[in-house]
């Protein structure tokens, strides 16, 4: 088993440590690698942040250790180089050999400074000596939504928007409803119910007893099944690794990668006009396409530079619903030729020597190479009259980082009779963001489609803008030493020391120190242990470590004095910078500190069922984060500070069973996670600090305060509808007032929590966890002859969503067909309250639980059937093995959630403003092995 | 083979060993495109950077969302807040009726000033040491304490019981400060820019300096000072040096502008009756990312103010303007105040009267009346040709003080009684052609009412005439506590602070 610097043998690991292999990852089609973890690794959240193809997913190992977003994402370490979460994309997941989830501090610790919030650890695939082999993995699959939404036809919508505004006291907007129909299905109009996806991978691989090589070649393209025309993903990549042995004692190898992804979005996917939320909020009484000549002779159509279909008529802009919404298919022609691309080259090289049998030198260097850019172009256009433009651009952007590592070590290996001791020593220094960006924007190009768009146009200077920034190096020096001993591989001990020194501390605390150790026992080794046939094999295990977190921006522990704060000086128009200290200085900034103990055992039971189980408790001090002071010192960034305390917890259980029943094989693999978090402690009086996750003029819906978990769902509590005046008058306070005196029958009734006999914003409460608190996945392999199947579930639970699909200050945004269930007077709901345009109770304006959704699901993630064709009908094309199957992919998902999808990713989860679904795919594919 | 392997293996262990042991050169990151607080401040140059930034918050009358002209009109009884919807921005809504708490003030309105005011203590510790010439670091002098005392005059206004803050805080002792009474914070305001004002100049170039003050600017700031800290006479002093013969050039050459309707061009930048003007340009490339900070250069009150999802038919009259957010809607009330005023059009854009002849169409915003606050409507002729987002980029320039203001407060400082007070009502009149009436502090009222209609005012004259209370208890104000806002919850956390009374 891979651990940080080396590898152990699984029986003698006294870590917390979960591990996938090339075996799981070959049936899940290929995506990014985080997906291919989901489900399969105890103690690990793992939620898709898009449906987008390429979209990243977050992964939260064992809990949210630390406040904020990108603070929390893992340490990927690919073949000993670190690569940045946001990048990992690049890799092809067919070149991987194993995964290994680093998740206790007593195994991170030997990451020390940045392992807080777990190590992931990839290492790409090898050649082995011997014959060379040839394999091709292809697949093509048809992606189409899951499901839609239901929401309000013409007719529909035109009764409650009558209905809502003689309420507030308007006018009958929709006098007559005759003839609305059904309306325009903005969804249908957005959705791809057959969108194309296809892989295509090339390997070669092989060698001799000095060296060994792997090739590979990939392909991957994938449709979106939303507006795909501006949904769509493709990534070429290369893999060279190879590993040569110089002399009897000398070895060197070397990993290299290399891949071109390029990604066209649909833009934003939030309440602020993305393709989704237009679909969703914008009136279905609005044609998709104006045919009517009277209607597109007339304003707006006739004065403006309007959309237009293939037949030259108008996209229709809806009168009704205004502002960021906009007719969705004009929208996509508005965004044609705008893509974003990614070029990275990834690699390693090590000089291994073994000075005597027992001792080890190595020196390795690694380095990341990555360009990033995009290329928009935006024609003149005349969405509505809020979204328009009167001018094209044609714009792009080309950044560069190089990161790059060097790292040695000495190991020693002994064995002195019964004891067995190994003795790593190593030192290591990292570089990061070496790099800037660039990007120009070009305005009046002399042209009107994105085909004719060229940076080679002379545009005079006047029209054109620029962009540039230097990146900023981050810097860590480290020390680090492990010791593992065994006892008769019976009694185990692993202790790690390291010592991290990162730029982004001042001189008071620029260096921090990790130990941490664990502990094991193989108890049906001890003599006393008598063998029997249910428990064959028992191990249990503990161990404490600290590690730390350095996830903060640079320079946080000085003050310096910034530009940007400018003014318009002379009557022309010119800007003049201005330069003031932006923040006040920290000196005494300090690592973040993690510590964990784990305690757990491993056994096999039955001879066919393992077993891991682990308790962990893991609190984290002096957490980092902009800390917000008072105003009136009068600096504009928050100063960086380490301001609380919290504490996950949670139970991880592993299990996978396998059994031969006659030709069939049964294998099962199976995951369940607990997790418990909570704050312990805040730098402020109030005890909380205002949530990270908003909508609109809601404000923050979350809070994060001591006592609940991260980012917990704060606002009022309801308690029914008020049904009739007389339950409005009943609802006093102590001194006889009215409790809710604006309150009509039909509103909310709001609990009073504080019970001072008004509601205010010291009545709101916590409404529940936006992090899961169990997650689990179940993957059932069943082999029969020549056949094979898989099912693969997975799910979480123990969570809430916030349901923001519908524009808070758009009155007339279409409503899901729930609204047809409003309250419309005595005992017509007790759930959805009456529609009103000026909804003096704030029914909709307010946070409340009326916007919270249970978010627990349980998805058949995959379902795989395949065939291995016998040997000799693949040996008459030459191929050593052919192999075909079928796979389903998410054709199932149980959850009570009414919006598109319950899994949804971000820095806060279950945040949904028009969140962009994960695709059903129906994918054949062609193994073959030559 | 093998030796020259180890050879490198071990070259690189001492390389690197190397670079470990020299740690304090390895970990050790220079900032680069910004400076080291220590070492700043140090050139003509750099104090002149310094001052801009001090400079930047003047923004604040039309910049961002959060901007004082909108603000302040959604709590007079001339407009509303409107905008899309009831909940379309917490902080102005609440102002408008009345329901702000320490929640929902914008802390932007205490945080942007502080911030002005931060600047200025710095650059005010720092210029003794800073290498330039006498004369001129007086002036840099006396504009960073001229714009500290303006700054710390509308946190007066606003918040009235405020921390008084003249050198820059640290981490060590910014959790001790204490509220100074108004009193106290008045007396400093009016020594900081008595101190500045001899320091200053008559005039500036306008082409690279305009927007800076002078004397004539300062001066107009002092006496609004004291006719706020009720001291008249002084008042009257100021604003006489400003005002000069009431319709006339004044020393500083300040005149009324012939057409009150010019006063809104937007391409009338720095005219002779603007004494203090918010400058703004399209220049910015401002966007949605950095709306309303320091770079932001865009006025945001054009698009607040403008109609939703305006159109016109082929053919119509109507002018031609670019689609805004609704807000600062006015009242009925005002309309039937000021219709038939010769200042009407220029004030109001009547698009109730333009949609029901068929010439216009749009979206009703929130509290929607039709009329629209004209003088800052956003033109399409104005939208921008650059980079940044179109909403963000307007390049009007917004009056802070103008002549007609200095020649009603003036004659308020007289007691509304005189001959001079009579003339300088009579100016103001004349200009759009009403004839005179006699002067009084009701005639003024009703003058300023009108002439400075949508200009951000209004409430604070209100407040100043004890009339606040009759004339928005309409709209939910409380006497005695909703002159002021509240402090801003977040400034109660661990400070000294203490809330104002009633919230």
């Amino acid at each position: 088993m891979v651990v940080g610097y080396g590898t152990q043998k699984k029986s003698v690991v006294t870590g917390s440590i979960s591990s996938v292999k090339a075996k799981d990852l070959e049936k899940v089609p290929s995506g990014r690698i985080e997906q291919a973890l989901q489900g399969r690794v105890s103690g690990v959240t793992i939620m898709q942040n898009s449906g987008q193809p390429g979209s990243s997913s977050t992964i939260r190992v064992r809990g949210v250790t630390t406040f904020g977003g990108a603070g929390n994402n893992p340490l990927w370490v690919v073949d000993g180089v670190v690569v940045d979460a946001g990048g990992i994309g690049y890799l092809n997941q067919s070149d991987i050999e194993s995964i290994e989830v680093l998740k206790d501090a007593a195994s991170a610790a030997i990451y020390g400074t940045r392992a807080a919030t777990g190590v992931i650890m990839v290492t790409t695939k090898k050649g082995k000596a011997g014959k060379m082999t040839v394999g091709y993995n292809g697949f093509y699959g048809i992606s189409a939504p899951e499901k839609t939404l239901k929401l309000l036809n013409a007719t529909q919508y035109a009764t409650l928007l009558n209905e809502r505004s003689v309420a507030g006291g308007g006018n009958v907007l929709f006098p007559d409803l005759s003839g609305l129909g059904t309306g325009t299905d903005w969804q249908n109009a957005i959705f791809n119910h057959s969108a194309r996806r296809q892989t295509h991978e090339i390997s070669l691989s092989g060698g001799n007893e000095r060296s060994t090589y792997f090739f590979s070649a990939g392909y991957q393209d994938q449709q979106g099944i939303v507006a795909t025309d501006i949904s769509n993903y493709t990534r070429k990549s290369l893999r060279i690794n190879s590993t040569h042995k110089i002399s009897n004692r000398i070895t060197f190898g070397q990993t290299l990668g290399y891949s071109r992804q390029k990604a066209v979005g649909i833009g934003g996917t939030d309440e602020f006009g993305g393709v989704l939320s237009s679909a969703i909020n914008l009136d279905p009484t609005t044609p998709l396409v104006v045919t009517d000549p009277v209607i597109a002779n007339s304003a707006p159509y006739s004065v403006n530079p309007v959309i237009r279909d293939a037949s030259g008529n108008p996209y229709g802009i809806s009168s009704w619903v205004g502002q960021e919404m906009k007719n969705p298919i004009a929208y996509i022609q508005t965004r044609l030729g705008s893509y974003d691309w990614a070029d990275d080259i990834v690699g390693n090289a090590f000089l291994e020597a073994n000075i005597t049998k027992d001792l080890k030198i190595k020196s390795t260097v690694g380095a990341k190479l990555a360009y990033w850019g995009g290329v928009g172009f935006t024609p003149v256009y005349y969405l509505s009259a809020t979204t328009r433009t009167t001018q094209n651009s044609y714009g792009k952007s080309n950044e560069q980082v190089f990161n790059w590592n060097i790292e040695n070590t000495i190991t020693y290996n002994k064995k002195i009779s019964d004891h067995s001791f190994t003795v790593l020593l190593g030192q290591g220094a990292y570089v990061e963001g070496i790099g800037g960006g660039q990007g120009t924007t070009l305005f009046n190009l002399p042209i009107t489609s994105y085909k004719d768009a060229s940076f080679s146009f002379d545009i005079p200077a006047s029209s054109r803008t620029t962009s540039s920034y230097d990146a900023t190096e981050h810097k860590v020096s480290s020390l680090f030493a492990r010791l593992n001993y065994n006892y008769q591989e019976k009694y185990l001990l692993t202790g790690i020391i390291r010592r991290d020194g990162s730029s982004r501390f001042g001189a008071n605390n620029k260096y921090g120190t990790f130990p941490s150790f664990s502990l094991g026992w193989v108890v049906s080794k001890e003599g006393f242990w008598t063998s029997n046939k249910l428990i064959n094999l028992l191990k249990i295990r503990g161990g404490y470590g600290i590690v730390g977190n350095d996830a903060i921006r640079n320079f946080g522990y000085l003050s310096t004095v910034n530009g940007g704060f400018n003014y318009t000086l002379g009557n022309s128009g010119v800007i003049t910078t201005g330069y003031a200290p932006a923040s006040l200085d920290n000196p005494d900034l300090r690592w973040e500190e993690t510590k964990q103990a784990n305690a757990g055992f491993d056994a096999t039971l039955v001879s066919n069922l393992n077993l891991s189980v682990d308790y962990y408790t893991k609190k984290t001090t002096g957490i980092l984060r902009p800390v917000t002071i008072p105003g009136y010192v009068g600096v504009s960034s928050s100063p960086v500070a380490n301001i609380a305390d919290m504490e996950n917890s949670g139970i991880e259980v592993e299990l996978n069973y396998r059994k031969k029943i006659g030709d069939v094989t049964l294998s099962t693999t199976g995951s369940f996670s607990t997790l418990k978090n909570k704050v312990t402690y805040v730098a402020s009086d109030a005890n909380y600090i205002s949530g990270d996750a908003g909508f609109q003029s809601m404000g923050a819906v979350t809070r994060t305060q001591v006592g609940e978990s991260y980012n917990s769902f704060y606002g009022f509590r309801t308690d029914g509808i008020f049904q009739n005046e007389a339950e409005i008058s009943n609802y006093k306070n102590t001194s006889g007032g009215l409790v809710q005196p604006n309150a009509r029958p039909g509103d909310f009734r709001w609990v009073d929590a504080n019970g001072d006999g008004s509601i205010t914003d010291l009545d709101k409460v916590f409404l529940g966890n936006n992090l899961p608190k169990y997650t689990y996945g179940l993957t059932i392999n069943l082999e029969y002859k020549g056949f094979d199947f898989m099912v693969f579930g997975q799910g979480a639970g123990g969570n809430k969503i916030f349901q923001g699909l519908r524009r808070l200050d758009i009155g007339n945004s279409n409503f899901q067909t729930v609204a047809m269930s409003r309250w419309t007077g005595e005992g017509t709901s007790t759930k959805y309250p009456r529609l009103t345009s000026t909804d003096p109770n704030g029914n909709f304006g307010k946070m409340s639980d009326f916007y919270l959704e249970k978010g627990d699901y349980a998805r058949i993630k995959l379902v795989q059937l395949g065939y291995t064709l016998p040997a000799r009908i693949a040996n008459k094309i030459y191929a050593s093995r052919l192999r075909v199957y079928v796979t389903g992919e998410n054709l199932l998902t149980l959850t009570k959630y009414t919006g598109y999808d319950p899994e949804i990713g971000g820095g806060v989860f279950g945040i949904d403003k028009g969140y962009y679904p994960q695709a059903r795919s129906v994918i054949f594919g062609i193994q073959l092995q030559f | 083979m093998k030796k020259i392997v180890i050879y490198t293996l071990a070259t690189g262990f001492l390389l690197v060993a190397g670079l470990t042991s020299c740690k304090k050169t390895f970990t050790d990151v220079t900032p680069k495109g910004q400076f080291l607080s220590e070492n700043y401040y140090a050139n003509k140059d750099q104090a002149f950077s310094a001052l801009v930034a001090v400079y930047d918050v003047l923004r604040k009358n039309s910049g961002g969302f959060e901007n004082m002209i909108s603000m302040m009109n959604a709590g007079s009884d001339d407009q509303y807040a409107g905008g899309g919807g009831a909940t379309d921005g917490a902080g102005i809504q609440g102002f408008s009726n009345y329901t702000l708490n320490a929640n929902i003030i914008p802390g932007s309105f205490w945080n942007d000033y502080y911030q002005g005011i931060f600047r200025a203590n710095t650059l005010l510790a720092k210029l003794p040491n800073t290498t330039m010439d006498a004369s001129l670091k007086a002036r840099f002098v006396a504009e960073t304490k001229a714009l500290r005392g303006f700054y710390y005059f509308n946190l007066v206004r606003l918040f009235k019981n405020i921390p008084l803050i003249l050198e820059p805080l640290t981490a060590s002792n910014m959790y001790d400060v204490t509220q100074e009474t108004p009193a106290a914070v008045y007396t400093q305001i009016e020594k900081d820019l008595a101190e500045a004002i001899p320091d200053l100049p008559a005039t500036v170039t306008l082409s690279t300096d305009a927007g800076r003050l002078t004397k004539g600017a300062a001066q107009a700031i002092l006496g609004k000072v004291f006719l706020y800290d009720n001291k008249m006479p002084q008042a009257a002093a100021q604003f006489a040096e400003v005002n000069g013969t009431p319709g006339g050039t004044s020393q500083y050459g300040y005149k009324l502008l012939t057409n009150f309707s010019d006063l809104w061009v937007v391409a009338n930048k720095f005219n002779s009756e603007y004494i203090l003007e918010c400058s703004h340009s399209s220049a910015g490339n401002s966007d949605w990312g950095w709306w309303g900070s320091g770079r932001d250069e865009g006025n945001s009150l054009n698009v607040m103010v403008g109609p939703r999802s305006y159109s016109r038919p082929a053919g119509s009259t109507a002018p031609d303007l670019p689609s805004g957010w609704s807000f600062n809607v006015f009242t009925q009330d005002f309309y039937d105040a000021i219709s038939g005023d010769p200042r009407f059009a220029a004030t109001v854009f009547d698009l109730k009267a333009l949609a029901a002849a068929g010439q216009a169409s749009y979206i009703a915003g929130y509290q929607n009346t039709g009329y629209f606050l004209n003088k800052f409507l956003p033109r399409q002729a104005d939208v921008r040709t650059g980079g940044g987002a179109m909403e963000l980029n307007y390049k009007q320039n917004t009056p802070i003080i103008r002549l007609a203001d200095t020649y009603l407060m003036e004659a308020e400082a007289l007691g509304a009684t005189g001959a001079r007070a009579q003339a300088l009502l009579d100016a103001v009149r004349a200009r759009v052609g009403l004839s005179s009436v006699p002067v009084s502090m009701a005639a003024i009222k009703a003058e300023r009412r009108l002439e400075l209609a949508g200009e951000g005012h209004r409430f604070f004259d209100l407040v100043r005439w004890g009339d606040a209370a009759s004339k928005l208890a309409g709209r939910g104000f409380v006497a005695n506590k909703n002159e002021i806002f509240p402090i801003p919850f977040r400034e109660l956390q661990g400070t000294k602070l203490v809330q104002n009374p009633g919230y």
